[in-house]
């Protein structure tokens, strides 16, 4: 017999009360693992968007926030006032290369579909596209959509079927090859056809702009300064802008999911008293055999850390599977369609020792009281218990 | 005068205070030799079973000294009383006090588990106590598939898993079948022979009558 075995077959003695105790912890972890490798392969999404805008810097709209910013990495619909004389100027300026984009949505069976205008000649190399299925745009000009992979498998789309958008017929040129990104959920079109069913005359969303060198990075933002009223802010800027968000959005909600793990400590601590109760008998029977308090001590923390243990094992793979299985379906923003992409849920190796060190820490500072409570018993009153 | 295992001295005990305290002991002084078979008999709520719990450690007098086997243990806190618990002392009581979720041979070897013996040896000396109460064969039977009987001698070998001198025990056979009590008296009678010094708190005038010392306990005191 040792101490570690003692504590399992007191546990495992109440099947019905361990479980259900048990469950508590588990459901906490669980939710805390789940908000931290949404959060976790979002964010790696977003730096992958980032690089796979191809561009380091990007022109927006003047006074454009960092939601804004945001948006442009998920392909949300931005606001369009950039104007077509403005587009000139910055395509103007030697040494790099600019690119616009109108952002929008449509619908398809009702649910809803990003649309982008782009130049396609000049974007196609700029994001270092290929074509999965079709052609692609022979001009700047003509009528016609290109998708992305997902678009096309999810709506049974596939070359020569038509697309309504906004009204009009469009045919469906080609298919993109899988990003792993936001392009595979957008719809492309030629700007010029994208202003004209938008109803924009000639304005943009944004400007993507490839600086040739690097570290002219600083100047060429200056540059465009100089000849536009426009937000210029560099990739790296708009990332870590766009990852203070989510880190901000994230972190409430693990300041949630850590509510469930205190209601579960709870749950121990209700559980372990109940034990001490219980099993006053069977301390006084422990203390006449020669327990010491730090003994009786030990056995009781042990047990409600064990909770923990398993809890945290049982919450961390539960969370993995739910947030790699059940998210992307629970709802349809921009923001699930990445970890739907990602194929995300997953943990680190230290994120996963991290979250069962935690829940058996915390298990066992519940089990702090209910243990001092065991270890105070009188020898002769325990014994005698009825 | 041969050495003493047991000594109390002048030992009282009050329970509760003011008004509605009660004096269960009311100074008693008693030595008990090492090897002797001792009963204490007397009317019940007079006091045995507290003199009984006083001298195991499992509760501390409210006056007076007690020494097991030299040591004054009247100090101890309580890691110190379950040291001398563990290592000098063998309890057996009346409801036997088996830990019902393990097995009789887990009954013992917990008991070997708290003196600190590895669990690698655990085994063989639990089942060797087993065989000494005549059980080999239940070592693996739950408390609850074990008659009164049986449940008392792995009480019995699992107070001398330790290999203590002195066996407290507490109406041992208060609970049996006349069958089963005289077993268990055979096996006192056998651990006596072997020079465990045994205390009992006993009706059982059986008991009693085999006894060599019988201490009679009387409002708190013993009786001349």
């Amino acid at each position: 017999m040792t101490l570690s075995k003692l504590v399992i077959r007191n546990l495992t003695r109440r099947r019905g009360r361990f479980l259900f105790t048990l469950m508590g912890i588990t459901i906490g972890i669980a939710s805390v693992v789940t908000f931290i490798s949404l959060g976790g392969s979002l964010k790696s999404e977003i730096r992958r968007e980032s690089a796979a805008l191809g561009a380091n810097l990007i022109v927006t709209p003047k006074g454009s926030c960092a939601y804004e910013q945001v948006s442009i990495l998920t392909g949300e619909q931005l606001p369009t006032t950039i104007t077509g004389e403005e587009l000139a100027r910055i395509r103007g300026i030697e040494g790099m290369t600019a690119l616009p984009f109108l952002t929008g949505r449509t619908a398809i069976q009702n649910r809803p579909i990003s649309v982008m205008g782009i130049l396609p000649t000049e974007t196609k190399p700029f994001k270092r596209w290929s074509v999965g299925k079709g052609g692609y745009f022979t001009d700047d000009e003509s009528p016609g959509v290109v998708l992305g992979t997902v678009v096309a498998d999810q709506f049974g789309l596939s070359p020569g079927s038509e697309l309504t958008v906004r009204g009009e017929s469009l045919p469906v040129i080609g298919v993109l090859a899988q990003t792993g990104g936001k392009d595979d959920v957008t719809i492309f079109m030629p700007l010029t056809v994208a202003q004209r069913l938008y109803e924009q005359d000639d304005r943009v969303s944004y400007v993507a702009v490839r600086v040739e060198n690097p570290e002219e990075l600083e100047a060429y933002s200056i540059k465009i300064s100089e000849q536009v009223s426009l937000g210029v802010v560099s990739d790296k800027q708009m990332l870590s802008s766009v990852l203070t968000i989510v880190g901000t959005v994230n972190m409430t909600l693990q300041l949630i999911a850590l509510v469930a793990v205190l209601a579960a400590a709870f749950g121990i601590i209700n559980t372990m008293m109940t034990a001490t109760y219980e099993r006053k008998r069977e301390i006084g029977i422990l203390q006449a055999l020669g327990a010491r308090p730090r003994t009786i001590f030990s056995i009781f923390l042990f047990e409600s850390a064990f909770y923990g243990l398993i809890g945290g094992a049982v919450g961390v793979v539960f969370g993995m599977l739910f947030s790699a299985v059940a998210a992307p379906h629970v709802s349809q923003n921009a923001f699930t369609a990445f970890v739907a992409g990602s194929g995300g849920g997953m943990l680190d190796i230290s994120a996963i020792v991290g979250a069962i060190v935690f829940s058996t820490l915390i298990a066992a500072l519940a089990g702090l009281y209910p243990a001092w409570r065991a270890a105070r018993l009188s020898p002769v009153e325990a014994i005698s218990y009825e | 005068m041969s050495e003493m295992i047991v000594r109390t001295n002048n030992v009282t005990k009050t329970y509760g205070k003011g008004a509605a305290a009660t004096e269960a002991l009311r100074g008693v002084s008693l030595s008990i030799p090492k090897g002797s078979f001792t009963c204490l008999v007397g009317p019940s709520g007079h006091g045995k079973s507290t003199l009984m719990h006083l001298i195991g450690g499992l509760d501390r007098p409210t006056g007076g000294t007690i020494y097991i086997d030299g040591e004054e243990i009247t100090g101890l806190d309580a890691a110190g009383l379950s040291r001398i618990r563990s290592r000098k002392i063998g309890f057996v009581f009346q409801f036997f006090n088996l830990l019902r979720g393990l097995s009789a041979i887990e009954n013992i070897e917990t008991a070997l588990m708290l003196s600190g013996r590895a669990e690698k040896g655990q085994g063989a000396r639990a089942q060797e106590l087993l065989d000494q109460v005549g059980l080999s064969e239940k070592a693996n039977a739950y408390p609850s598939e074990l008659s009164g009987g049986q449940q008392q001698r792995v009480a019995i070998a699992r107070a001398l898993a330790n290999n203590p001198d002195l066996l407290l025990m507490d109406e041992p056979t208060g609970n049996l079948d006349s069958a089963a009590e005289a077993q268990i008296i055979e096996i006192l009678e056998s651990l006596n022979q072997q020079g465990k010094t045994i205390v009992i708190v006993t009706h059982n005038l059986e008991i009693a009558r085999r006894a060599q010392n019988v201490v009679q306990i009387k409002d708190g005191k013993i009786a001349a």
